[in-house]
């Protein structure tokens, strides 16, 4: 093997471990419907969500953590199909794994004090979103995070908004377009 | 360039596995058994000889009932890959063989 040989090896080697984000696509197209899906139930049956003080906490925190349940052993299995992890890999499971405790610790104590969730988790999913596209370098889901920071802003400037409409403008525009776009994108970097 | 390992990672199984390891964290048996293309007793053999010139780390597990045996590039085989990499590229073949870095 020559010298030029080597360099190609190395050079093939080296692009066979770019890191793979079609995992992070389907989490993000996954949240996406799953959190709209949910809004739209809860928009379209508040009577049935709301019928008692405790229901719409329930829904809103147990929904969401039997989904961090299926797309943990989701991820671990993919992983674990993929046989390697890279540093940026571990940094885009950090940084989710962190919004996930964020969300439940946020949605816990906005049900103990009996307060909107929403602009709250917004604001946090805004955040990781702006960091996670700065990450990936991947506009599409920078501006996704730069939209739900706009609409967490609208929501504390016209209080009078209906939270659940926001919620689920803000979660197609930030989660579920950029997921969509992740996916198609033609190689996986 | 030492010796050692200019021989060491002329065999180009070897060159692989290491190269492999140095742009990720860790990687199993199977996908480094995929990457190179080698079998599964050319790989055993030539993982272990990256072990005992400690270029490399093996650390072997369970997972459920299946030994799952995971593979790390050392520090002392991230700095002997770069060496061996600057040398190439003392050769000025990397502007033919349009590597990226």
């Amino acid at each position: 093997m020559n010298k030029v040989d080597q360099i190609k090896v190395i050079n093939d080697m080296i692009n066979e471990a770019r890191t793979s984000l079609k995992p992070l696509s389907f989490n993000l197209v996954f949240w996406g419907i799953f959190i709209n899906i949910m809004s739209i139930i809860h928009y379209t049956f508040p009577s049935f969500i709301q019928q008692t003080y405790y229901s719409a906490g329930i829904y809103w925190i147990f929904l969401p953590m039997i989904g961090m349940i299926y797309m943990t052993r989701w991820n671990i299995k993919k992983y674990k199909e993929m046989g390697y992890s890279t540093t940026l890999g571990r940094v885009i499971k950090i940084v989710w794994a962190v919004f996930g405790l964020g969300w439940l610790m946020i949605s816990g104590l906005a049900f103990y004090q009996g307060i909107n969730p929403v602009p709250d988790i917004l604001f946090l999913l805004g955040l990781v979103s702006v960091l996670t596209g700065a990450i990936i370098k991947f506009k599409p889901i920078i501006l996704g995070g730069i939209f739900l920071l706009i609409f967490v802003l609208s929501l504390y400037i016209y209080p009078g908004q209906n939270a659940l409409i926001v919620n689920m403008i803000g979660i197609t525009l930030g989660l579920l377009i950029p997921g969509i776009l992740l996916n198609r994108m033609k190689t996986d970097e | 360039m030492n010796k050692e390992l200019e021989k060491l990672l002329f065999n180009p199984v070897r060159l692989k596995i290491l190269s492999f390891l140095f742009s990720v964290e860790n990687a199993s048996f199977k996908k480094l058994m995929e990457v190179s293309g080698a079998t599964k007793g050319n790989i055993s053999v030539q993982i272990k000889k990256l072990e005992d010139a400690e270029l490399i780390k093996v650390r072997k597990k369970f997972e459920g009932n299946y030994p799952l045996t995971l593979c790390k590039i050392t520090s002392k085989g991230k700095t002997s890959f770069k060496i061996f990499l600057n040398s190439l590229q003392s050769f000025g073949v990397n502007k033919s063989a349009d590597i990226e870095f």
